[in-house]
This record gives C-alpha cells, sequence and structure tokens, in this order.
C-alpha cells in the first residue's frame, strides 16, 4: 500500500500513515477550519489498509492541541482502530508532554471510552 | 450579572465606535519580534484579503516596520524612574486610505530633539524629502538610540502626507508619544484626507484611555477568517509568553472556538464575504477575559439561545455526559458543526458563558460572548 504522508502545516498535524514500517502517528497542532475534510482521508486510508491487510499496527498520538472539531474526528480514528483491533494487533500510544494537563486529560477520556488499549506516555 | 450586561454592553459599543471610525486592530503591551512578525502577517493577510494594489502594500508595509521598530526600540530604554504605559499599534482603514498610528512613552528630555526632527520632516516636500534622507544618510548621524531619524523620515516620504503627533505627559520623566501616519495612494500628491490627521489621533487618545482603565490587550475588529484567526493566536502566544504552559493551552483553546464559532456561524452584517466581528482580551494578572462579538440572523437567535441556557444549566458532572455523549453524535458531525464548542468553553473555562444578544435590524442580532480565563 502506499504510504500517506501530509507534512505539518500552522493549523494541521503531520500525519504519516505507513504500512510498509508499520508506522502510524499523527503529531503536532489541529485546529483546522473544516476538521472533517482534513481526516476524511485518513479514515479513507486506514478502511482500505483493513481490508488489504493483516500486519499489526501501532498508532501514535503526539499532539500539541486539537480543537473541538478535530477532536470528533479523532473520536471517529480511535472507532476505526477500535474496530479494527477486532482483527488484527493493535496498539495506540497517546503522548502528552508532562507538564501538559490537557492533553492528559483527553488521553484519559479517550482510553476511558475507546474499547481499545491506549497507553499514556509521558515526554519531556 | 449586571455588571457583566454592562460589559457586554460595552463590547457592543466598542465594536460599534470602532465601525464608526473604521479602526481594523490594536495592539497594546510588549512588543517582542515575535509579536512583530504575527502584527505584519496579520495585516499582509488583511491586505491581501482585500485585493490591495501592491505598491500600497509596501509602502503600508514599509512604514508598519518602521513605526513598529520604533515601539520596540523605544521600550528597552529605562533609567530607573518607572514608567507603566506599554506601546500601542493601531492601524486603521478608512475608504481605502490606510492610518497608522504608534504610540509608546519616551523619555521627557528627549522630546525637543524628537520634535525638531518631526518639525523639520514636515517643513519639506517630497523633493527635498529625497535629498534630506540622503543628507542623513551620508552624515551617518547616529543616535544613541541607534537611529538617525531616518526612521521618520522613511515615514513621511512613503506615506505622502505630513506626519502627525503628539505628546502627552505620564509622570515627572515621561512623556507618551503618538504618530500617526497617513498613507495616501499616490506617493508624492498628498490626497485631501477626508479624515482631520489632528481629530484623528483625539479619537485615538480617548480609545487608548478605554483600553488602559479596561486592561485590553488586543482588538481586532475585521474580517474573521482562518487566517487572521491563526495570525491572532500567534500574536496572542507571544503575548503570554511568561505565563504557565496550561494558562496559555487554555486562552489559545477558549480563543480557537471563540473565533472558529465566527468563522463558522457569523453572519454578514453587512456585504458578501467573510463575517465582520470584533475580538478582544482584557488582561488582569494571571486572568484573561476573551469577548467576540459578531451578527448572527434573528432566526437563530432563539436556538443558539436555548442551546447556551442548557450549557448552562448543567453541572460540571453533567457536562462532562453531555461532552462525551456529543463526542459520539455523529448525527452532529459536519464541515460547520461538532457541536461540542460550548460544553468546552464552560468545561474550560469552569464558568457559566456570559452571552448577550442585540437585536440589530429586522434581520440581524449582534451576538456577544465572553469568558474568563484563569
Amino acid at each position: 500500500m502506499e504510504k500517506f504522508i501530509i507534512d505539518h502545516t500552522e493549523d494541521t498535524p503531520k500525519v504519516v500513515l505507513d504500512a510498509e514500517s508499520g508506522l502510524f502517528s499523527i503529531e503536532g497542532r489541529s485546529l483546522p477550519e473544516n476538521a472533517v475534510a482534513f481526516y476524511q482521508p485518513i479514515f479513507n486510508w486506514l478502511t482500505s489498509y483493513e481490508e488489504n491487510s493483516k500486519n499489526p499496527i501501532a498508532f501514535h498520538f503526539k499532539l500539541e492541541y486539537f480543537n473541538t472539531a478535530s477532536s470528533k474526528q479523532i473520536t471517529k480514528l480511535l472507532l476505526i482502530l477500535q474496530q479494527m483491533a477486532q482483527k488484527i494487533t493493535v496498539s495506540i500510544k497517546w503522548y502528552y508532554y508532562k507538564e501538559d494537563a490537557d492533553i492528559k486529560a483527553s488521553g484519559s477520556r479517550f482510553a476511558k471510552l475507546i474499547k481499545a488499549d491506549i497507553d499514556l506516555i509521558p515526554y519531556e | 450579572m449586571s455588571s457583566q450586561s454592562k460589559k457586554n454592553s460595552f463590547a457592543f459599543r466598542l465594536f460599534q465606535g470602532m465601525q464608526k471610525d473604521n479602526l481594523s486592530y490594536i495592539y497594546r503591551g510588549i512588543f517582542s519580534q515575535s509579536i512583530t512578525d504575527g502584527i505584519l502577517s496579520l495585516t499582509e493577510s488583511n491586505l491581501d484579503k482585500q485585493g490591495e494594489d501592491s505598491k500600497i502594500k509596501k509602502r503600508v508595509f514599509t512604514i508598519m516596520v518602521e513605526g513598529l521598530q520604533n515601539i520596540t526600540r523605544h521600550q528597552e530604554t529605562d533609567d530607573d524612574a518607572y514608567v507603566n504605559e506599554t506601546g500601542i499599534f493601531i492601524i486603521q482603514d478608512v475608504k481605502s486610505r490606510y492610518y497608522i498610528t504608534t504610540g509608546n512613552p519616551i523619555l521627557k528630555k528627549n522630546i525637543p530633539n524628537l520634535e525638531n526632527q518631526l518639525n523639520k520632516i514636515n517643513s519639506l516636500d517630497a523633493e527635498e524629502l529625497k535629498l534630506y534622507y540622503k543628507k542623513v544618510l551620508n552624515d551617518n548621524i547616529i543616535s544613541d538610540k541607534g537611529g538617525a531619524g531616518l526612521g521618520l523620515i522613511e515615514m513621511a516620504r512613503k506615506s505622502g502626507n505630513k506626519l502627525t503627533y503628539d505628546f502627552v505627559e505620564l509622570n515627572d520623566t515621561y512623556s507618551y508619544f503618538y504618530l500617526n501616519t497617513e498613507i495616501s495612494h499616490n506617493e508624492t500628491e498628498p490626497v485631501q484626507s477626508t479624515v482631520n490627521p489632528k481629530k484623528s489621533l483625539e479619537n485615538i487618545k480617548e480609545i487608548h484611555k478605554i483600553l488602559n482603565s479596561e486592561d485590553i490587550v488586543l482588538i481586532f475588529n475585521g474580517i474573521f477568517n482562518q487566517e487572521s484567526l491563526l495570525n491572532l493566536l500567534s500574536i496572542m502566544e507571544n503575548q503570554m509568553m511568561e505565563h504557565n504552559l496550561n494558562l496559555k493551552k487554555k486562552v489559545f483553546n477558549i480563543m480557537v472556538e471563540m473565533l472558529q464559532n465566527i468563522v463558522k456561524h457569523g453572519a454578514n452584517g453587512k456585504n458578501s464575504g467573510e463575517n465582520p466581528g470584533i475580538f478582544f482580551i482584557n488582561q488582569k494578572n494571571n486572568s484573561y477575559q476573551l469577548n467576540t462579538g459578531n451578527y448572527i440572523l434573528n432566526s437563530k437567535v432563539k436556538e443558539l439561545q436555548q442551546k447556551i441556557e442548557y450549557v448552562n444549566s448543567l453541572s460540571m458532572d453533567e457536562l462532562n455526559d453531555f461532552y462525551e455523549k456529543s463526542l459520539f453524535n455523529f448525527q452532529i458531525d459536519s464541515s460547520k458543526e461538532a457541536g461540542l464548542g460550548l460544553i468546552e468553553l464552560r468545561l474550560k473555562t469552569n464558568r457559566k458563558i456570559t452571552y448577550e444578544m442585540t437585536e440589530f435590524n429586522e434581520i440581524f442580532s449582534f451576538f456577544v460572548l465572553q469568558t474568563v480565563v484563569d
């Protein structure tokens, strides 16, 4: 499968979906005006991965900030991963800067709501 | 509650007052390099949006850079005398003529020299200014502030107009220096101004007084779109540099939700295009008050009111549940609406949402939203 890579901008995160190396990550800030349009290609890619591959996934969330519009799309992304976890091994890592109470709290909330393992990992 | 609604009316009055004077935006506070950069890109994107002529854009830019440098250069100076005032930057757009005003405290003892320079510059015509610029450049008279009055000459040359200025006494040692530049469309011929520059400076001094008494650090009155939002965020991020991460993030968070609210739901009070509105921030020590004002359709007033009242009626626990329920409610999931913004405002500020609707005409109302972050 072709790699999906978009670089970060001032209001959108860097996204890497790489089937070959098994590296999946979303990193940076997410506050686009139209979050639905930004996340849709990511959902499409994952849906097609689900149909084509049996390889395990490690998905890294290293978000610095996201708006409410993005948080709904992140919920959707996690629900897709939750569904994939029924067939393949999916591990979800949620990174937060150790002093960032906000990102940590969002991670805990998702860990509570999503039926998949989400590891909260502080970084300095 | 009554004091809050008084504040809200203040937001509407401010918006109307600024509309009348066609003020575009104001920054008041410490000027750092990154704040200056933020102000410059905010202007750039606004001029681009208005499809402004590249020659005029360049002149506006040059004058802004010189004016902003003036402020940064002078705020660093200090004897031991105390001065509480910070710099101010204002750009106004009146019938596609631009007015740029800067203000900063200066040492009183420097006034005569500065006034001489200004009078000299104002006495010269375009050709004489050009020669004077060369002369000063050649003479290489570097003042102890690192400038040689070249900035002022450059501002006068690029504006094609006289520089308007004023000094207001602050204390025994300091005065406040206002400098106002009008940019007309033709560099060599000053255009008969529709605004009396002395009078416009008086208005600015009045507004400055209000900003000081209300502790307003940033006002943006103009078109709200994603680009202006990002520029405003970058200015605020730099302005809040010294605060702790979690306060900064909260302000950032609330600011994004409030501004995107205008971008997505604001109505157009006047022409077609993007949404006009006002945004301002008051800062008191470690507490920020964020205010937005924008038009909404009268037909949407009731629905919005009900939404806010509902969110306000919930306890914090209920609010959390409602947030989580809304997160998974994919019935509401469009480019415009995730149904989370208002809940987030209450959760993050830990306060009820303060708002006000004022009927503006048969079609529109003015909607003011206010939050406090600390």
